[in-house]
C-alpha cells in the first residue's frame, strides 16, 4: 500500500540568541492510510517539532537543514502557500498540546470550529453552525454551547473542543500532540476513549504523540520511539512493549511499574535527556547506556531490522546477535 | 447577566469618581488666592460692597454649604453663570464643544486611516523594511512635542509652501493643520503599540492552532490575531479622544482654534471662577464616560474581561 | 536574568547606543554650560537681536545658533533650558516612579478596601486631563518651578502606580509567594523581597518613557506661560517667544524645536531599547 506520510531524514535546527539546538537529526517515519502510530519520548526528543514539521509550521528560529516531509508522495516543504493551506485542517488536521492556550479567548468555540467548515468544505454561515452542534455533539458537548468562549470551559471541554474542529473535515491524519498531558487523569481516559472511537468511526490515520507508554499501547499499532531527534526504536506495539530491544526503549519500560510482576523498585535511566545544544558525538545515548561500547562513542549507529515488524538502531544487534 | 453586572459595576465607580473630581475642582477654586467678589467690582470698592457681594455670591456660607448649592444646582442642570461672558456656563461651554469635537474626530479619522494600519503591517512584517520605516515613523511621531509640531506644520505649510492659513477656525483647509498636529502623535503611539500587539499574539498558541487549520493568512492576521491586539489600541485611542474633548489647550491655542481648551485656558487667565469649575467637571465627566464605552468595548471584544 | 545575555543584547541594540549617546552628549554640554559659552543666557542686547545663525563660522566665540528677539545668544539659551528641562524630568519621573510604585504595591498586595480607595483616586487624577490640571493649579497657585513639579508629579503617578498594581496582582497569588508565605514570611518580606524584585523590569521601562513625554509637557506648559517664566530660558518659552516672528526669523523657534526633538528621541531610542533589552519572552 501506498505511504500516507513518509518523513526523510529530517533535519531541523532551532537558533536562538543563546545557541543553537539541534531538535531533529535525521528522522525517518512512515505512516500508512488507516495506521495509527504512537511516537514516543522524553520532553526534548523532537516529538513537536516532528509534528509541526509535518505542517510546515515551524516557529521563526526553526530551520530546515534537510529533509523530505512527503504527505501521498508530494514535499510539504516544497508546497505552496495555497497547497499549504488547502492541506492543513483539510487533509492533516493538529490537536494541541495544551487546551488553555491553543484556543482563540477571544472568539466563541463555535466560531473556532465553524471556520475550519466554512473555508474548506465552502459550508454557508448557517450550514457550518448546524454542523457544529453536530460535531460538539459527538464529543459530547452539549450543542447550545456553541455560542459560548473557551473561558467558560473546563480543561477537558477545551481539548474536546480542539478535537471536534480537528475532526470536522474528516482528515486523513490526525496529528495529537500529546492531547492529555495538560488534563486531569480521569479526563485523560474520556478523552483518549473519544479519540479510538472517532478514529475507528473515521478510518482516519493517527499520529499519536506522547510520553506515556500507556496511551500508546491503548491507541496505536505501531509505535516509534524517539531519542535527541531521532527514532532509535521502531515496530508494532506487541513486539516493541514484549522485546523491547534499544537499552533506552527497555528504559522506558523498566520505568513503569507492572502489576503483575512483583517489583521490588522501579528501574530508571540514569543521566539527563541530551542537550539538543550540546549533542554527545556518536550514539546520542551512550553517555547513559549501561551497554556502551567503544564504537558507540564515535560513530552513528544505523537502522537494523530484527525481524520485518522491528527496527532497532543500536550496535549491539550488529550481525543479527545480541539478545 | 455578567455583562450586565459589570456594566453596572463599572457606572457607580464613574459615579464615585466624578464626585470626586466635582469636589476637587471645587476647592481647587477656594484655595486659590484672590477673592471673586472683589474682581467683579470696581477697584475702588468699599469693604461692604465687597461683603454685599459675597453675601449675592453665597461666598459668606460654610463651604460645605457653598459646595451643596453648587451640587444641587448641578443636579438640576444649573451650572452657574460666567462672569466673563455673563451667560450661562452650559451655553458658553456647548457653543465651543462642536470645534473641538471637529478637531478631535479630525485627529481620530487621521490615527485610524494611519496608525492602526501602519502598526498591524509592522507587527505581521517584523524585521522587513516596511517595520523599520513604520519605526522611524513611529519613533519620530512620539518624539514631536504638540509645541514644536505645530510650530513645524505652520511654518512648512503656511509660511514656507503657502498651502494652507496657519491660524483661525474655518472650513477644512483650517481644520488641516491642528488635526494634523494632534493626529501625528496618536497615529505614532498606535503604530506601535498595534504593531507590539501584532507580535505579542502572533507568537500565541491559538495562532498556530488557527494556521493548523488551514485559515489563510489574511484572515488569520487580520481577523483572528487582530481582534485580540485590539484591546490596547482602543483603550489608548479611546483614552486620548476622551481627554481631547477636553480641548488640547495647546494647539488650541497655537491655531487659535475657539474650542474647548483655549476657552478652559482664557478663563483661568481672567479668573471666571464658576466657568472654569463647571468646565473642569463637564471634561472630566466626558473622559469618565469615554473611558466607560473603552470598558464596555473591551468587554464586547474580550468576554474574559467581564467572565472572570 | 543573566547579566552576560543583557549585556550582549546592549551590545547588539543599536537604537539604544545611539539614544545613550545623544543624551549624554545633551547632558554633557549642558552641564558644562557655564564653560563652553561665552554669553548670559538672560542678558539683553537690543544691538544683536535677531542675528541670523553664525554655525561655527566664529568657532564658540559667536552666535552658533544666532539671537533672539532681546538680542540674547540662543546657544547659549538651548543649553541652560536643557538643564532645568531635564533637572525637572528627573525630579518628576524619579519620585513618581517612587510614589506611583508605592502605591500601587499597596492596592494590588493588600486589595479589597485599600485598592478599591487608591485606584479611585487615580482614576480621579486621570479623569482631568494632564495639561488641564497642570494650567488650573499653576494659574491659580502661581507658577514656580517647585508648583511645577508638584503638578507635574501628580499627573505621572497614576500610570506608575496602575502598572505596580497589575503586575503586583499577577504575583501576589504566585507559588513562590504562597511557599514562602506557608514559610512564615512577614509582609514586609513578601512585598519588599519576593514581588517588588518581580515587577520592576516594565517599571524601569516605563520611566524612562516617561523622561520624555515628561520634558513634552513641560515645555507645553512653559510655552503657555505656567511653567518656567522669561527670562529664565526653558525650550517651551524660548518656542512661545519666537512664534511671532516664525515667518523672518525662524531659527529662534527652530533651534529649540529641534532639541526638543532630539532629547525626546534620544529618551524613546533609551526607553525602546531597555524594554527589548530587558524583555523575558525574548529568544
Amino acid at each position: 500500500m501506498e505511504n500516507l506520510l513518509e518523513i526523510k531524514n529530517l533535519r531541523v535546527v532551532y537558533k536562538t540568541e543563546r545557541a543553537t539546538g539541534q531538535a531533529l537529526n535525521g528522522m525517518s517515519i512512515t505512516l500508512k492510510p488507516g495506521e495509527s502510530l504512537g511516537l514516543v519520548g522524553e520532553a526534548g526528543a523532537g516529538k513537536t517539532t516532528t509534528a509541526l514539521s509535518i505542517l510546515n509550521l515551524l516557529p521563526r528560529a526553526g530551520h530546515i537543514l534537510e529533509g523530505e516531509v512527503l504527505f501521498h508522495g508530494k514535499n510539504v516543504l516544497k508546497m505552496s502557500k495555497k497547497e499549504l493551506q488547502n492541506m492543513r485542517g483539510h487533509q492533516i488536521s493538529m490537536i494541541f498540546q495544551n487546551p488553555l492556550t491553543s484556543l482563540n479567548p477571544v472568539f466563541t468555540v463555535g466560531e473556532q470550529i465553524e471556520m475550519v467548515l466554512r473555508h474548506h468544505l465552502h459550508m454557508k454561515p448557517k450550514q457550518a453552525e448546524e454542523r457544529a452542534k453536530e460535531l460538539l455533539e459527538s464529543v459530547g458537548i452539549p450543542a447550545y454551547r456553541l455560542h459560548e468562549y473557551p473561558v467558560q470551559f473546563s480543561g477537558g471541554m477545551r481539548q474536546r473542543v480542539g478535537i471536534a474542529a480537528g475532526i470536522a473535515c474528516n482528515p486523513e491524519l490526525l496529528i495529537a500532540d500529546e492531547p492529555t498531558t495538560a488534563l486531569d487523569v480521569t479526563i485523560q481516559a474520556q478523552i483518549l476513549e473519544l479519540m479510538k472511537l472517532l478514529q475507528e468511526q473515521h478510518k482516519t490515520s493517527l499520529l499519536m504523540i506522547t510520553h506515556n507508554l500507556g496511551i500508546i499501547s491503548e491507541l496505536c499499532e505501531n509505535v516509534a520511539v524517539m531519542y535527541a531527534g531521532r527514532v532509535i526504536e521502531y515496530g508494532s506495539v506487541e513486539e516493541v512493549f514484549a522485546h523491547p530491544s534499544h537499552p533506552y526503549t527497555r528504559g522506558l519500560l523498566g520505568a513503569l511499574p507492572d502489576m503483575e510482576k512483583n517489583q521490588e523498585r522501579l528501574t530508571s535511566i540514569p543521566g539527563t535527556v541530551a542537550d539538543a545544544q550540546n549533542l554527545p558525538e556518536g550514539c546520542r545515548f551512550h553517555p547513559r547506556c549501561e551497554h556502551c561500547m567503544e564504537q558507540c562513542r564515535s560513530k552513528q549507529p544505523y537502522p537494523i531490522a530484527l525481524n520485518h515488524r522491528h527496527m532497532v538502531e543500536c550496535f549491539m544487534y550488529e550481525g543479527g546477535d545480541g539478545q | 447577566m455578567y455583562f450586565l453586572r459589570f456594566v453596572g459595576k463599572r457606572i457607580l465607580q464613574t459615579v464615585i469618581v466624578l464626585f470626586f473630581v466635582s469636589v476637587i475642582a471645587f476647592a481647587l477654586i477656594r484655595i486659590a488666592p484672590g477673592n471673586p467678589a472683589t474682581l467683579l467690582l470696581p477697584d475702588n470698592a468699599t469693604e461692604e460692597q465687597i461683603q454685599e457681594k459675597e453675601a449675592e455670591l453665597g461666598l459668606d456660607k460654610p463651604v460645605v454649604i457653598q459646595y451643596l448649592n453648587y451640587m444641587g444646582g448641578v443636579l438640576r442642570g444649573d451650572l452657574g453663570t460666567s462672569y466673563n461672558y455673563q451667560q450661562p456656563v452650559t451655553k458658553v461651554f456647548f457653543s465651543r464643544f462642536p470645534n473641538t469635537l471637529r478637531l478631535t474626530v479630525a485627529m481620530m479619522l487621521i490615527c485610524l486611516a494611519c496608525g492602526i494600519p501602519l502598526g498591524i503591517i509592522a507587527g505581521i512584517k517584523q524585521g522587513t523594511v516596511i517595520d523599520f520605516v513604520a519605526m522611524i515613523f513611529a519613533l519620530l511621531g512620539q518624539s514631536m512635542s504638540n509645541v514644536w509640531l505645530a510650530v513645524l506644520n505652520i511654518y512648512i505649510f503656511a509660511v514656507w509652501l503657502g498651502w494652507l492659513p496657519s491660524v483661525g477656525v474655518g472650513g477644512m483647509e483650517y481644520l488641516i493643520l491642528p488635526a494634523l498636529t494632534l493626529g501625528y502623535p496618536l497615529s505614532a503611539t498606535t503604530c506601535r503599540l498595534g504593531r507590539s500587539g501584532m507580535i505579542d499574539v502572533l507568537r500565541e498558541d491559538y495562532i498556530t492552532c488557527t494556521k493548523a487549520k488551514g485559515i489563510p493568512d489574511y484572515l488569520v492576521y487580520c481577523k483572528y490575531a487582530f481582534k485580540n491586539a485590539l484591546i490596547p489600541i482602543v483603550t489608548v485611542v479611546g483614552s486620548q479622544f476622551g481627554l481631547f474633548l477636553g480641548g488640547s489647550v495647546v494647539v488650541e491655542t497655537i491655531f487659535s482654534w475657539s474650542g474647548i481648551g483655549q476657552l478652559l485656558n482664557q478663563a483661568i487667565g481672567n479668573r471666571d471662577y464658576e466657568l472654569v469649575q463647571s468646565s473642569l467637571l463637564l471634561i472630566a465627566c466626558m473622559c469618565a464616560v469615554v473611558y466607560l464605552l473603552i470598558d464596555i468595548i473591551n468587554a464586547l471584544i474580550d468576554p474574559r474581561i467581564t467572565l472572570d | 536574568m543573566d547579566k552576560k545575555i543583557i549585556l550582549r543584547r546592549i551590545r547588539h541594540s543599536r537604537f539604544m547606543i545611539v539614544g545613550a549617546v545623544v543624551l549624554v552628549f545633551i547632558l554633557a554640554l549642558s552641564l558644562l554650560a557655564p564653560v563652553v559659552c561665552q554669553f548670559d543666557p538672560e542678558a539683553s542686547s537690543i544691538a544683536e537681536r535677531l542675528l541670523p545663525p553664525e554655525w561655527l563660522s566664529h568657532g564658540m566665540a559667536g552666535h552658533i545658533l544666532g539671537t533672539d528677539e532681546l538680542g540674547r545668544d540662543v546657544f547659549t539659551r538651548l543649553l541652560y533650558g536643557a538643564r532645568i528641562s531635564i533637572m525637572i524630568a528627573v525630579a518628576v519621573c524619579c519620585s513618581a516612579a517612587v510614589l506611583g510604585t508605592a502605591l500601587g504595591l499597596t492596592a494590588g498586595y493588600f486589595g479589597k478596601k485599600v485598592d478599591m480607595v487608591i485606584m479611585r483616586a487615580m482614576e480621579v487624577i486621570q479623569a482631568i486631563p494632564d495639561i488641564v490640571l497642570a494650567i488650573c493649579v499653576l494659574s491659580l497657585l502661581g507658577p514656580s518651578t517647585l508648583n511645577l513639579i508638584i503638578v507635574l508629579l501628580i499627573g505621572r503617578t497614576p500610570m506608575f502606580c496602575r502598572l505596580a498594581r497589575n503586575n503586583t496582582l499577577v504575583y501576589r497569588n504566585a507559588e513562590f509567594v504562597k511557599a514562602s508565605r506557608s514559610m512564615g514570611a512577614g509582609r514586609a518580606h513578601i512585598i519588599f523581597t519576593q514581588i517588588l524584585p518581580n515587577i520592576t523590569t516594565p517599571l524601569i521601562v516605563q520611566l524612562s518613557q516617561a523622561f520624555g513625554s515628561n520634558i513634552m509637557i513641560e515645555s507645553s506648559l512653559s510655552f503657555l506661560g505656567l511653567g518656567i517664566q522669561q527670562p529664565q530660558p526653558s525650550w517651551g518659552n524660548m518656542i512661545a517667544a519666537g512664534r511671532k516672528f516664525l515667518a523672518t526669523d525662524p531659527w529662534v523657534c527652530f533651534a529649540p524645536g529641534v532639541a526638543l526633538m532630539l532629547i525626546v528621541l534620544a529618551f524613546n531610542f533609551l526607553g525602546d531599547g531597555l524594554r527589548d533589552v530587558l524583555d523575558p519572552k525574548r529568544t
